[in-house]
């Protein structure tokens, strides 16, 4: 249905970004219910995390999503290009961070001791990891964005903030770790301790990978490639999944108060995920580092070595097919996992209820280390641990976005950058529905192995109309940023209708629904209001006749281009728009049309 | 602290069964997050304060003087091997001339060479000269006056060398529909033609 803002984690449209913030304050309420309710003076570490987590995503998730309706499922960022990109990075770093990081450090801290059956190595590194984490993560989101227009000051930010996250980030791998010693014979034998180590590994892989790509030097290699992927799904498919199964096979006998149907059912299940993992990682890392190295090769003459997008990805398609494979026993190990608990479940009885026991509240004094301790008198104050976990997660997010919003300097303006007209905006519109931003970028970066092949490098003030902005993170095509007057009109006809036809051996998708559709013009006034109330400085009462005017006009004059390709079509097509917008990108400071010649 | 004598770091609190030790932080670890702080330190004084590092648009710039340079040599050398070059029979490069020629030259010399906005490519009139030499330089420099642009800018030194190629041969090849008229010249000896 293409209902999408494109704004990557967060592409829900308003109505449902409404909905899930009620959900989850709905989550906090009961969460911080329970803790003051509790019966346990001191709150335990995996509590700080859950802490830390559910105030965060709530912050995250209520900053990035302020949109601008224009219709029920149709919403325009009210941040724009630049801005857009550092709140939605900063928003999609944490949201990996504070919802794949944090909660699952704080389910570590209770179901490997409990499993393993040892105590914590140790409290005093708990403490200096969690507050170290929370405050040093938030910093870390423009190391997505190294060597776009974001200023080089966040840049740097965000990658010295990442290399300072190493150590926060292993020491949760190491409380983990270190707490199996003396049972390492157990983890051999037990399929919950074995996930267990996999997953506290693959965590300690992934937080140290990070950091490294969020090496300037290192991201101008990875960058837009699949090694981004490789690195999400190592952490998602390791850290994430297995921690999860672990779990599951931890808790489903206890529930049903009986043993695991199979442990060799389980131990195969753990080989298997293993491997899938490792088909679907290890082809992605050289699809990811073949892209990035062929991008970037000029010849002996100085000219670049693969000039044709094409010959790289089809260079590494192979990869992805293996990279299928990976992911199919990955799936199979779950499907295992799933028969596995079902037989459990039959086998046993649910234990609808148990016997509950609460410890008389200790008068003790908060000792640690033989001397009071100032750490386990706030564990026994949860209102004000909380407002002290907000304060550490709002400093770094505070001190990189608000001067991107208030100081000029950071998004200087070109003066020949104007709004999209009213066609553009929705052949922009199509460009989100029809996801085209998975694949293609609009974001060169100033190497000269990107100038050579897509122009001039990208500028912060071409984007200050670009609600969302559509910079993309990931190029399975090429960059779009100066796609305007590349290609004759008529040239995106085709292609759009059968990209073979133009791109013998393309891999894009064919869009030919898009040369027969009618373009939806009904909700046009909506949608320039919309803009203009974000700032887009349409004049007033414009989208009542002006721009359905102009709309047309420009309309017919995509139609006149396409008819000297020997294209004949209506003005009222969904490929209108986007032929219109296409040709528009990256038009704006270019001096001129790169090759009228090849229309 | 627990009176265990065989974990005397450990804790006197339980929670839900599970207990912690109280281990100091390993030396190492508690170095390594030092040297980041202090590289990350350096790092921003080093390119924000003191402003000694280059930043991208410094390093690109850097990096374009490098390239180009590369870039002019290599066409400058090209350029001054133009008058001994010949036309290539090979079938790989004819083949990429083809495509080249499909891409760029067919807007306007037609696909099959006949001429639309630009001259007739299989006649015996030739404006710019009709020796291999004389159509790789009009592609290499372009005439802009017009309206052949100068491909140097947009084409590799032997992708030219195979358009090049490709179009010496359709010359005198027998159109299906008439090529465009010669824009009054006299003829000129073609040389030899696969076509006759």
């Amino acid at each position: 249905m293409g209902l999408t803002t494109s704004k990557e984690y967060a592409e829900l449209e308003w109505p449902i970004k409404i909905a899930i913030a009620i959900v989850w304050v709905a989550f906090a309420v009961n969460l911080f219910g329970t803790i003051v309710k509790r019966r346990e003076k001191h709150m335990y570490v995996a509590i700080w995390f859950y802490i830390a987590t559910v105030v965060t995503v709530a912050v995250l998730h209520i900053t990035n999503s302020m949109t601008m309706p224009a219709g029920w499922f149709k919403s325009y960022s009210m941040y724009a290009g630049v801005q857009d990109a550092l709140v939605q990075w900063w928003y999609g770093h944490n949201a990996v961070a504070f919802f794949l990081t944090t909660p699952y450090l704080g389910l570590m801290y209770y179901f490997l001791p409990k499993a393993a059956n040892r105590p914590i190595f140790s409290y005093r590194l708990s403490i200096i990891h969690f507050w170290a984490l929370i405050f040093l993560y938030i910093w870390a989101g423009p190391h997505h964005l190294l060597y776009t227009a974001l200023p080089d000051w966040a840049q740097s930010l965000g990658m010295v903030f990442s290399l300072m996250l190493i150590a926060p980030s292993w020491g949760g791998m190491l409380n983990g770790l270190l707490t199996l010693r003396g049972v390492w014979d157990k983890v051999r034998q037990d399929p919950v301790l074995k996930f267990m180590v996999v997953a506290v590994t693959a965590y300690g892989m992934a937080t140290l990978e990070g950091p490294v790509m969020a090496i300037k030097t290192v991201n101008s290699l990875s960058h837009y490639t699949d090694w981004t992927i490789a690195h999400a799904h190592g952490g998602a498919l390791g850290w994430n999944g297995f921690l999860t199964f672990s779990m599951l096979y931890y808790l489903f006998p206890r529930l049903y108060k009986t043993n695991l149907w199979s442990t060799k059912l389980a131990n195969y299940h753990f080989w298997l995920g293993l491997l899938g993992m490792m088909f679907y990682i290890i082809p992605i890392y050289v699809a990811g580092i073949t892209e990035g190295l062929m991008w970037k090769q000029f010849n002996k003459d100085g000219f670049l070595q693969y000039p044709n997008f094409l010959e790289t990805i089809i260079q590494v398609v192979p990869m992805f097919r293996l990279r299928a494979i990976g992911g199919m026993l990955y799936i199979l190990g779950v499907l295992m996992m799933a028969y596995n608990l079902y037989r459990t479940a039959k086998a046993g009885k649910f234990e609808s209820d148990t016997e509950a026991q609460a410890a008389p509240l200790e008068k003790t004094p908060a000792v640690a280390h033989g001397k009071l301790s100032w750490h386990r008198m706030l564990e026994g104050k949860p209102m004000f641990f909380t407002v002290l976990a907000i304060v550490s997660i709002l400093v770094g997010g505070l001190v990189e976005i608000i001067p991107m919003f208030l100081v000029r300097e950071n998004v200087p303006t070109i003066a020949s950058v104007h709004p999209y007209t009213p066609l553009e905006v929705l052949g922009r519109d199509i460009y989100i529905r029809e996801g085209c931003l998975g694949c293609h970028s609009q974001m060169i970066r100033p190497f000269r192995s990107e100038t050579e092949r897509y122009g001039e490098y990208s500028k912060a003030g071409e984007f200050i109309y670009d609600h969302p902005f559509l910079w993309g993170s990931e190029r399975k095509g090429p960059d779009l940023a100066r796609e305007g007057g590349k290609y004759p009109a008529a040239w995106h006809y085709n292609h759009m209708d059968d990209p073979r036809s133009v791109s013998p051996g393309s891999i894009m998708p064919r869009y030919s629904w898009l040369l027969t559709q009618n373009l939806e013009t009904d909700t046009l006034p909506w949608k320039l209001s919309a803009l203009r109330r974000i700032g887009v400085p349409y004049p007033a009462g414009y989208e009542n006749g002006p721009a359905q005017k102009d709309l047309q006009e420009q309309a017919e004059k995509v139609v006149a281009d396409l008819k000297l390709g020997g294209v004949n079509t209506d003005p009222n097509k969904e490929i209108i728009a986007l032929i219109g917008y296409l040709q528009r990108l990256g038009t704006d400071i270019k001096s001129a049309p790169v090759t009228t010649a090849a229309k | 602290m627990s009176n265990d004598p065989k974990e005397p770091l450990l804790l006197d609190h339980n929670y839900d069964g599970i207990q912690e030790l109280d281990n100091n932080l390993p030396r190492w670890w508690v170095w390594l997050f030092y040297i980041t702080i202090i590289y990350a330190a350096v790092y921003l004084v080093y390119f924000h304060v003191t402003h000694t590092g280059n930043l991208s648009a410094a390093e690109y710039d850097q990096e374009m003087k490098v390239g180009n340079e590369i870039k002019a040599a290599a066409m400058g050398k090209f350029e001054s091997s133009i008058p001994t070059l010949t036309p290539s029979t090979n079938a790989v490069v004819l083949d990429s001339g083809r495509q080249t020629y499909a891409k760029f030259c067919a807007p306007c010399h037609r696909a099959d060479g006949g001429g639309l906005v630009g001259p007739n490519l299989t006649d015996s009139y030739w404006i710019h000269g009709s020796n291999f030499t004389d159509n790789v330089t009009v592609i290499w420099n372009g005439v802009p006056a017009k309206g052949m642009i100068t491909w140097k800018k947009v084409l590799k030194p032997d992708e030219i060398c195979s358009v090049a190629s490709y179009i010496y041969t359709l010359r005198g090849a027998k159109l299906a529909t008439p090529g465009k008229p010669p824009e009054n010249q006299t003829p000129v000896n073609n040389g030899p033609s696969q076509f006759e």
